[in-house]
């Protein structure tokens, strides 16, 4: 079912800037290893450009003395882009960051690879799903962490002010085809384990939006042999301590 | 529409470009270069502002996003790789940018269903054509945009002048996704051969 999408199908709606934040990171990421990408990309990003030439307009006159002075009294970032960056850059290099791992999670980009595949239905059906991500993703408090657990990686970003979470397994070992993954957040306001989600029967990868933090200290994930557990089975499967 | 002319050929008379080079400019501003950011403001303003408008509709807005986006690309010049695109192609990318997520920002909930609902009807083409000018770039534009498919055209339009995602574009013009990404594509690389881009 799944359609192999030559990357180069994207270089349109990237350099239209019509792709959304995921898509974007992914594609920026390939575009690193990918020499004959990127130079197409810049022709067809210096064609886009020409669009503007139809719609130019004088700005408004007060705009070039408004600009200016503002420009006077504002620090440029510096050249080099090294760990002591200025600190207004590290929101904007930390959610791009976020999004690059969280996109390569969820898009299964190859690194390196002439071609990705993704699911046009698969995607489709998570435009829902993207546009929660994507409030998460830009939280200017949003925080990633990350943790290993069944030979696999689990990253949670989480954002307070969004009240809310994301979370990608990636290449956890997949229980036996009777049983589930189940998600758990747990302490804050949780008396109890909250069971938050399932990755279906079998799998072991897979995405999540959390609705709603409550507090909660740390994420864990239980072994169940049937959906809609009440208490997590234990040991855990693992568990991550969150900010 | 179409003119008897083979629009795909670049058009014969040169145009004459006397133009600065906004590359060297951006990477002047990058050093930290008061003046050579005013230069370079006054190249690329008017496509700034009228990018921004376009896709918000709303001229105070406007105004209001092309100020950040000229203060934008005055942080961040340094940024700026030339080996990775063209100057312009990197400021107008910051300026549409930011128009988008303002647009995005703006319509949530109800209120986006209905005016995406409203601006599907638009065709923001034939603005285009009346908005623009005599000037050479312009002619040339429109007379690319001309020598596209009605699919291809419509398609680099309402993603680049409406904001739109090419999901959205996909659903206003009822077309496939694969489709939709293909036209996109194929459409600016002929406009890029029409123009005779090179980078």
């Amino acid at each position: 079912m799944a359609e192999t999408v030559d990357i180069h199908a994207l270089a349109g709606a990237y350099a239209l800037d019509a792709v959304d934040d995921l898509e974007r990171a992914a594609f920026d990421r390939h575009l690193r290893s990918c020499e004959s990408c990127a130079l197409e990309v810049a022709e067809l990003k210096a064609t886009v450009a020409w669009l503007t030439h139809p719609v130019a307009e004088p700005a408004p006159a007060g705009l070039r003395a408004a600009v200016l002075a503002e420009v006077a009294r504002t620090p440029q970032e510096r050249a080099k882009r090294s760990a002591s960056s200025t600190p207004s850059t590290v929101p904007n290099r930390w959610r791009r960051w976020t999004a690059a791992a969280v996109a390569a999670s969820i898009l299964g980009v190859g690194v390196g690879a002439g071609t990705w595949t993704i699911s046009e239905q698969r995607l489709k059906a998570e435009r829902v799903a993207n546009a929660q991500f994507q409030s998460v993703l830009s939280a200017p408090d949003a925080r990633l962490v990350k943790g290993q657990m069944a030979g696999g990686e689990v990253s949670l970003v989480v954002s307070p002010s969004r009240d809310a979470a994301v979370v990608v397994l990636s290449g956890l070992s997949a229980p036996p085809p009777d049983h589930v993954y189940q998600l758990w957040m747990v302490g804050g306001g949780y008396q109890t384990p909250h069971p938050v989600d399932d990755l279906g029967f079998g799998k072991g990868d897979g995405r999540q939006y959390i609705d709603g933090l409550n507090g909660a200290t740390r994420f864990a994930v239980s072994d169940e042999d049937h959906e809609g557990a009440t208490a997590p089975h234990t040991p855990l499967v693992g568990y991550i301590d969150l900010p | 529409m179409r003119s008897s002319e083979d629009p795909t050929q670049p058009i014969p008379i040169a145009a004459p470009q006397p133009r600065v080079d906004v590359d060297d400019l951006l990477i002047r501003v990058g050093r930290g270069d008061e003046q050579a950011f005013t230069a370079l403001y006054d190249q690329v303003s008017a496509r700034v502002f009228g990018l921004i408008k376009r896709v918000l509709r709303d001229p105070a807005q406007a105004e209001e996003v092309a100020q950040e986006v000229m203060v934008d690309v005055w942080r961040t010049a340094a940024r700026f790789d030339r080996t990775k695109g063209s100057a312009t192609a990197w400021v107008f990318t910051i300026a549409h940018r930011r128009a988008v997520d303002r647009v995005r920002s703006e319509q949530a909930g109800a209120d986006r269903v209905r005016r995406v609902a409203a601006r599907s009807a638009e065709t923001p083409f034939d603005d285009v054509v009346e908005t623009a000018t005599a000037r050479i770039e312009q002619q040339q534009v429109r007379r690319c945009l001309g020598g596209l498919t009605d699919l291809q055209r419509e398609a680099i339009t309402l993603a680049y002048y409406g904001g739109r995602s090419y999901r959205e574009v996909a659903e206003m013009l009822d077309t496939a996704l694969p489709t939709i990404k293909t036209r996109m594509r194929d459409g600016l690389i002929r406009m890029r051969d029409c123009l005779g881009v090179t980078v």
